[in-house]
């Protein structure tokens, strides 16, 4: 039996009830409303919308370099130029595109998965976008005033250090990521306090969709992995600006501290960015296969244990320089481990497929294209494993090849699937399906046409990050093809943008659930109030909107005078608490701007950090005064 | 319309001061990131030490060992007016919630002028070479958030004793004390890396 | 999925046709190490096609297949346990490939690593500069040190001990066709072993991004038999030839007059610039600025004329040489073989 489109019917209500929730909810006009939103799908999109501009300036580079790149010896640009590119393009898609699209997707999608009105710290949130956006604006005004860093996505010192790169390029690199990674921190956090404690009741967690634990585990992997990028990109900053001597040779510094500590950080990030990714799959592929997922409890323990594992492998980053054997063959066989994680997923993935009802829409043309094409990359990724493979194709367009199978397969695929499958829920309309498909077989056949030649050019010894090569080496042909894949890569993404503004002004109005997936935000109008249910629903299986209409309860006596929500449990998401969430601020965007003068004026002069600290000290004083009534009505 | 069932709960409080709050569990994902990044740095300085022959670096005195020793007993009463105020905000018991802010803030004060005065007498800082880097980061690091706790503890005092407090403000008293024994318990092993660890570690 | 298959066998066919003996190319290998590494790649290779064949024919299966019967949201219970025991059977086979693999390649590793475990063994010691090579062949009589720039030629069939330095940023030294790379680290000293059994040009390049000229500094090792090695050396470690003629005499007035002694050393003259390639047998040499250009007359002259233009960014001062004196000094030092 197939659940009804609008999923729980409602409770008889007073239209009194109605209009005060959509008042408790609304949001404030004009610019200084704008400046004060707190709802989380307000929030989420504008998380994602950033993301996708910044995709799109990524890509422009990617474009460039792939330009410089067509034909040996090539001088449409110079080294100063490309270096700068290649940076700012390994930058832009690391920081400030990939995580921060994954983060802005949970932000809209979780409340309304676990059956909620909002995250835990909506004002924390909003705090943590305008910090992104003020990362953006800072490496991109950094760019745009010829002072792009360009000295790599990692900025390994001596090389970005103050001897051999003065002047504030690497600075705006480093600060860049203190912006992200605070914001990232602040996301993370109140993704995990919104998944322990604000699920719908009776969401034990083990009724949690598979994308609320990928989420979960990709936040707990932030809070431990993104503190030590901190550490690498003060110890460049203070290197610089102040003359410590942390990683910089001249005076006892250590440059393969700042490689440890960097990819301990750096390895874990990759699958920051890919583990969401995963849960993006489960949600297409069950949606789609028409059954639950096979395995449910492997995925789960796949994910941990992928989340955990993941932090023991950043020493393969740095096999070449020259670590003792015993180590190597730990990492070696911990890189190697990790494949097994995966494995399983994809194994359950295709078991569940295999025995579903398959509906073979965009999303899941996208499901498949993750499966090849991130099954190629993490085959590449064992190769990568073995020290003695890896010494001939490290830091070669081999590595590359890898490593933008694993991210654009492994992520971006996925997210283009999440894209077609949750637009319905976002705007109330369904995008064009034949659009879609155009959209699918040019970024499929684009993605390949550009980086599988880049395996076979790694083997024929073609480094990374050179800005051009010599005729004799033969590596002009398959160059040259993977720039024409570049380009068709670039049509895939504009026929996209043209399907998302098209299907925003079709007629072609989306219901509730039209996929007839099982989870709960499916229940939500498409797309939703702010307040996303009028009554929160509560669940007794795995697939709450599979299950019989009549078995559904929907929680009632939270006030809808105010932002109330329902606080639950750990394990079993009994009801414990409410709990009254604050409405529209301006204090978080106030806040952002403080921090973000702290940080961005300490680049040029060490005391910003002072006086930044002061006004931001300042502006949460505001934002946390106690402010009328006192007392909490019950 | 068929009937519909409910969970109604209106009876439950629209507030909890105690480790099922949202906001203590908050401050507890903040106690992982700041805890996980001490800990790393100190992994880090074990790691330096390793690679380098002389320890500590030619010219360096030992950090000295008998303020920064007895700088720990205030900070551990800090943590003690800690709890009285964290358990006066449960009970609703403003004159405990002062009593134990001020102690803490006075304690905690106390610690941190014992710190500053030891400061002066290190005789490198942390231009000097890389040992002088990860010493000053420790204690530049630490005492920025010390200090921006005790601004928050100040700022809460303030408000309890003004009036201006409710159920909210209770939590983040609550809440407050987490943050603070967090900043006692960790300050154990970055003061054991600096002040004992070049003793330990001298080549 | 036509469309799918047309590509693919394209790309093989591509795959296929550039595996052709090339230079610095990995998986043509010159001598036991890069041998043995390219021998572990195709066995990789191979192993993983076949795993990801499989892999994407069950995957190209499942929309192909109808379900047996209606399958509701909860399929029957049979079919669970049948896929249960295919996706354990399937995760067990991935566990023990992935621990033969690990096997083989620690093996691998150990082998190709440890070469020379025997005493007097040559060893050049390689300094990483922005943009080019220094090498030192060590020797316990200094008399015997050889110092020279971004080529070195070793005797076939017998391992050499690479010492890697870096007088500025992180380098890596790689020759694909002999062995994998080794960072150079400014602070550290790192090692590596190599050993070639065919004789041949190899052509090496840096592999850690460097800065503005990372793309242009390349170097070549010469690998020829024994003999012929040690009569190299000879000849290299004689100071550089005395001009023979009035235009080369010129010419060394030239070279020692200019500032190109600041950083160039040639022995034999009192030139003993540390900070440049060593220049006293330039001539001998295949190419100039680190394996950028050949190294004839003409490019040797675009090259002392304006560095800039050829490797922008380059610490090669530009130095303003009289016209007159140009030919001379190019003269001079394509005599220096």
């Amino acid at each position: 039996m197939s659940a009804t489109p609008d999923a729980f019917a409602s409770v008889p209500s007073e239209h009194t009830e109605l209009s005060l929730l959509e008042n408790a909810w609304r949001h404030r006009p004009g610019i200084l409303g704008w400046l004060s939103v707190t709802t989380h799908q307000a929030i989420g999109m504008r998380y994602i919308v950033t993301a996708f501009i910044m995709l799109l300036l990524g890509g422009a580079e990617a474009l460039l370099m792939r330009t410089q790149l067509a034909r040996p010896n090539n001088t449409f640009l110079g080294p100063d130029r490309y270096n700068e590119i290649f940076t700012t393009h390994g930058t832009t898609m690391m920081f400030l595109f990939a995580v921060p699209v994954m983060e802005g997707m949970a932000i809209y999608l979780i409340p309304l998965m676990l059956g909620t009105r909002n995250v835990a710290f909506p004002r924390l949130n909003a705090f943590g976008y305008w910090l992104y956006l003020g990362g953006c604006l800072f490496l991109y005004w950094g760019v745009f005033t010829n002072t792009a860093p360009d000295v790599g996505w990692f900025a390994y010192p001596p090389l970005s250090g103050p001897q051999f790169t003065p002047g504030k390029r690497a600075d705006f690199w480093a600060q860049m990521i203190t912006f992200t990674e605070v914001s990232g921190l602040c996301v993370a956090a109140e993704i995990i306090v919104t998944i322990f404690k604000m699920r719908a009741p009776r969401m034990s967690l083990n009724r949690m969709p598979l994308y609320v634990w990928s989420m979960l585990v990709q936040s707990f992997m932030v809070i431990f992995a993104m503190p030590a990028v901190v550490i690498a990109s003060s110890y460049l900053l203070s290197d610089r600006t102040i003359s410590t001597h942390f990683v910089n040779p001249a005076e006892g510094g250590d440059p393969l501290a700042y490689q440890h500590i960097f990819w301990f950080f750096g390895h874990p990030e990759v699958y920051i960015i890919f583990i969401p990714a995963l849960g993006f799959v489960s949600s297409i592929v069950v949606a789609n296969a028409r059954r639950a997922i096979f395995g449910y409890p492997a995925m789960v323990l796949s994910l941990i244990a992928n989340g955990f594992i993941a932090f023991g492998l950043w020493v393969h980053h740095m096999f070449a320089t020259g670590l003792p054997q015993i180590g190597e063959a730990y990492f070696t066989a911990s890189s190697m481990m990790i494949a097994i994680t995966s494995g399983i997923q994809i194994f359950c993935w295709l078991a569940t497929l295999w025995t579903g009802r398959v509906r073979r829409n965009t999303a899941l043309h996208f499901a498949y294209g993750f499966i090849a094409i991130f099954v190629l990359g993490g085959l590449t990724g064992v190769m990568l494993a073995s020290v003695p493979l890896d010494l001939q194709v490290h830091d070669t367009y081999f590595v590359i090849a890898h490593f933008h199978y694993v991210l654009i397969g492994g992520a971006l695929f996925p997210l283009f699937g999440a894209f077609y499958h949750w637009f319905p829920k976002m705007t109330g309309r369904l995008m064009s399906e034949k659009l879609g498909k155009i959209n699918f077989w040019f970024l499929f056949i684009g993605f390949n046409l550009t980086f599988f030649p880049m395996h076979i050019l790694g083997l024929k010894g073609m480094p990374r990050r050179v800005y051009t090569y010599p005729v004799e080496m033969g590596w002009g042909p398959m160059s040259f093809l993977a720039t024409v894949g570049a380009w068709i890569i670039a049509i895939g993404g504009i026929i996209f943008i043209v399907n998302v503004l098209s299907s925003r002004r079709s007629a072609h109005f989306a219901a509730a659930n039209p996929w007839d997936a099982p989870s709960l935000e499916w229940a939500a109008d498409s797309p939703p109030a702010n307040y996303n249910f009028e009554h929160l629903p509560t669940v007794a299986s795995r697939h709450p909107l599979w299950d019989p209409p009549e078995e559904r309860a929907v929680v009632t006596g939270l006030r809808n005078d105010r932002r109330e929500v329902l606080v639950t449990t750990l394990m079993d998401a009994e009801p414990h608490h409410r709990y009254v969430l604050p409405g529209s601020s301006i204090w978080p965007f106030i806040a952002a701007v403080c921090v973000s003068i702290g940080f961005a004026g300490s680049v040029f002069n060490p005391w910003y950090v002072i006086w930044g600290s002061i006004i931001s000290g300042l502006a949460l004083i505001g934002w946390f005064w106690p402010r009328r009534p006192f007392h909490m009505e019950p | 319309m068929s009937e519909l069932k409910t969970l109604d709960v209106s009876h439950l409080p629209p507030f909890d001061i105690s480790s099922q709050a949202p906001v203590w569990w908050g401050q507890l994902c903040i106690v992982f990131i700041e805890g996980t990044m001490f800990l790393l740095l100190i992994a880090l300085y074990f790691y330096t030490r390793l690679q380098v022959d002389v320890w500590p670096p030619p010219g360096e005195q030992f950090p000295h060992l008998l303020l920064p020793s007895l700088a720990l007993i205030p900070l551990f009463v800090s943590a003690g007016g800690s709890y009285l105020a964290s358990e006066g905000a449960k009970k609703n018991n403003r004159g405990r919630m002062i009593a134990g802010m001020l102690l803490n803030l006075i304690t905690g004060g106390l610690f941190f002028a014992m710190q500053i005065i030891q400061w002066h007498s290190l005789n490198f800082n942390w231009k000097a070479d890389i040992n002088g880097s990860y010493v000053w980061a420790f204690l530049s690091l630490y005492h920025f958030d010390l200090v921006g706790d005790l601004v928050f503890t100040f700022v809460l005092l303030v408000a309890v004793i003004i009036g201006r407090y409710g159920e909210k403000q209770r939590v983040g008293i609550h809440v407050d004390s987490v943050v603070w024994y967090f900043l006692v318990l960790i300050w154990i092993p970055i003061y054991l890396a600096i002040y004992w660890g070049p003793r330990i570690m001298e080549s | 999925m036509t469309r799918l298959h047309l590509v693919w066998t394209i790309l093989c066919l591509a795959i296929l046709s550039s595996c052709a003996g090339h230079q610095q190319s990995a998986i043509d290998p010159a001598g036991p190490q890069s041998g043995k590494i390219a021998a572990l790649w195709w066995g990789f290779f191979w192993l993983l096609a076949v795993i990801f064949a499989i892999v994407m024919a069950v995957m190209l299966i499942t929309l192909m297949r109808r379900p047996p019967s209606a399958i509701e949201n909860r399929p029957p219970e049979q079919a669970e346990s049948g896929l249960k025991r295919t996706v354990t059977a399937a995760t067990v086979i991935t566990v023990l490939l992935l621990f033969v693999l690990l096997i083989v390649s620690v093996k691998t590793g150990k082998a190709t690593a440890d070469l020379g475990k025997q005493s007097s063994l040559l060893t050049i010691e390689v300094t990483g500069n922005q943009w080019w090579w220094q090498f030192r062949y060590m020797n316990s009589d200094a008399s015997r040190i050889l110092t020279t720039a971004n080529e070195i030629h070793i005797p076939v069939g017998q391992p050499v001990l690479i010492q890697g330095r870096s007088n500025d940023v992180i380098h890596s030294f790689w020759v694909p066709n002999l062995q994998g790379k080794r960072d150079l680290i400014p602070s550290r000293v790192t090692t590596e072993y190599l050993q070639v059994d065919n004789p041949g040009v190899y052509r090496g390049q840096c592999s850690e991004f460097c800065g503005l000229q990372h793309a242009h500094m390349a170097f070549y090792v010469i690998a020829e038999p024994k003999d012929k090695f040690n009569a190299w050396m000879q000849a290299q470690l004689q100071p550089a030839p005395a001009p023979t003629d009035p235009v080369l005499e010129h010419g060394r007035r030239v070279f020692l007059n200019y500032q190109c002694i600041y950083c160039h050393q040639i022995r034999g003259t009192t030139a003993a610039g540390q900070n440049g390639p060593d220049l006293t047998h330039f001539a001998s040499r295949r190419s100039l600025a680190a394996g950028v250009l050949p190294n004839t007359i003409g490019n040797l002259g675009g090259w002392i004329v304006n560095p800039q233009r050829i490797k922008p960014g380059t610490h090669m001062a530009t130095i303003a040489v009289a016209p007159n004196d140009l030919q001379p000094l190019l003269q001079y030092l394509e005599s220096l073989k």
